[in-house]
């Protein structure tokens, strides 16, 4: 029992993630709409947040935050990223998120020490 | 001299992941113009030879490569990434290129690994 516990603590979990991911999102850009102006600030206000909510989430991990704001105009939009590590302890999540001017795709990775 | 040298591989040189990421980009989508039924496997094609090329270094990092592909029609893009990790043995590199149709922004993470 004791060691499915430390499992867990040290386990990169993948809903806490998002979770956070999502309110950060929300308390950030939630009620706007697009702004040229204020782009800049809102994806270094979204990864900056979620980089601290997930720092004191106090587990061995390297976490990298990545987002990326678009503006609904009609143009494609298409990411993919790939990973070199250690399956059985990195994870990756990524969540996106969209009101009726912009796209918002936030991605983390999470690297154990 | 060997002490030397493998002071200088532990350290993430962003110069020449740089250049390598640049050919990739230029060898893949390079004369091409936007094409939706192809971004999918651009994209895929643009991260596996980046990360193929970073592992054949053999140096003592994970790695994590991000490629986003977006058609020029006006929109407006914003990306910011932010990493918490030892500034002193990590690093990151973008590359941005583009063409008359389209905008492509390659991100490489290098973490280093404790052996």
């Amino acid at each position: 029992m004791d060691d499915d516990q430390t499992e867990e603590e040290t386990a990169f979990v993948v809903d806490e993630v998002s979770k956070i991911i999502k309110e950060s999102v929300e308390a950030t850009i939630g009620a706007n709409a697009y702004q040229h102006s204020r782009v800049n600030q809102w994806t270094t206000s979204v990864v900056e947040q979620c980089l601290s909510q997930l720092s004191k989430l106090g587990k061995p991990f390297k976490y990298i935050v990545t987002c990326i704001i678009m503006q609904k105009n009609g143009a494609g939009l298409q990411t993919a990223s790939t990973c070199f590590w250690d399956n059985s302890t990195d994870g990756s999540c990524a969540v996106r998120w969209e009101n009726k001017s912009m796209y918002c795709i936030v991605t983390v990775f999470g690297l154990a020490i | 001299m060997e002490e030397y040298n493998s002071g200088d591989e532990v350290a993430f040189n962003a110069d020449e992941v740089n250049i390598s990421i640049k050919e990739c980009v230029e060898g893949v989508i390079g004369g091409t113009d936007y094409n939706q039924n192809k971004v999918n496997q651009w994209t895929a094609s643009i991260v596996e030879h980046s990360l193929t090329h970073l592992v054949k270094q053999g140096r003592p990092f994970k790695y994590i490569v991000n490629c986003a592909i977006m058609q020029k029609s006006g929109a407006g893009l914003h990306t910011a990434n932010s990493c918490y990790w030892d500034t002193a043995t990590d690093g990151s590199c973008t590359v941005r290129w583009e063409n008359r149709t389209m905008y492509c922004v390659v991100s490489v993470f290098a973490v280093a690994v404790t052996l």
